[in-house]
């Protein structure tokens, strides 16, 4: 097998930038509240991708726990927004941004 | 070998996957697919030698998360879902060379950085009591102040889910 077949550290920071640029697109393209959290998590994924890939090929765990941290406060990010999700349709009836323009209390 | 193929496919998977998220006109579909997403990665993960991420991963975001997104939809109408993409052309594009620009970005990053492209000797996978080891001593601060955060949240979501009417109003 020669060395240009293997998978390298690029091949992988690769499909994170990838994933990234998508979260991106999502968040930038969509409307739908949720759908916005969702784009958000696939960007946190694509980091965390990124972090196991460094520590893979630097023999470092470092990473490793650092993907830890970022897994426990994505999932405390993930559930403040839906809870305000809910709290806005309740006052609004509505998840589309677009019908937000008058968040005054 | 079979680990080139695995990595091509569970890529593929995960990257059309992201797209279905991102371009699915039904929320609760965009959900589905980013479960699948979560589980490419995690796939990944087991490929790259880290099993306990990978196993948290699963068990966190395509269990707990996921579930959590599923069931705020089933609390909230998601039948009509008109104007799911924002606004005008001319902003689209804009929107779309912003991306484009930010992707560029990246892959010349990527592609430029010399990697060290050397094949490691010892690819054994990572033990978790390593990884408790690392994170009981070095980053014991780090963890305790997770747990305040941790402690913290749900008392803000009690909190704001109390709250009746606006900022201005008890």
């Amino acid at each position: 097998m020669s060395a240009s077949l293997m998978i390298g550290q690029e091949h992988y920071l690769i499909v994170s930038a990838i994933l990234f640029c998508l979260g991106l697109t999502g968040i930038l393209l969509r409307r739908n509240m949720i759908v916005m959290l969702m784009s958000i998590e696939l960007m946190l994924n694509a980091v965390n991708l990124s972090f196991v890939t460094f520590s893979y090929f630097q023999q470092n765990l470092e990473g490793q726990v650092i993907v830890l941290f970022v897994m426990a406060i994505a999932a405390a990010e993930a559930s403040i927004g839906l809870a305000l999700a809910v709290m806005l349709f309740k006052k609004f009836k509505e998840l589309n941004i677009s019908f937000f323009e008058h968040l005054r209390g | 070998m079979a680990e080139i193929i695995l990595f091509y496919f569970l890529a593929a998977v995960t990257v059309l996957t992201a797209v279905g998220v991102v371009m699915n006109e039904n929320p609760l579909m965009s959900a589905l697919y980013l479960v699948l997403s979560m589980l490419g990665i995690a796939g990944l993960f087991f490929l790259l030698q880290a099993p306990f991420i990978g196993a948290v991963q699963i068990m966190v975001y395509a269990g707990a998360v996921m579930v959590l997104f599923v069931l705020v939809m089933m609390l909230i109408d998601i039948n009509k879902d008109e104007e799911k993409f924002s606004g005008g052309n001319i902003s689209a594009l804009f929107k779309g060379l912003t991306v484009g620009v930010f992707a560029g970005l990246l892959t010349s990053i990527i592609l430029r950085t010399p990697m060290s492209t050397k094949i490691l000797v010892a690819q054994q996978a990572t033990e978790v009591v390593d990884i408790a080891r690392l994170l009981f001593t070095k980053y014991v601060l780090a963890f305790e102040l997770l747990g305040i955060m941790l402690l913290v949240i749900p008392v803000g979501i009690v909190a704001l889910t109390r709250i009746r009417g606006g900022t201005h109003e008890r």
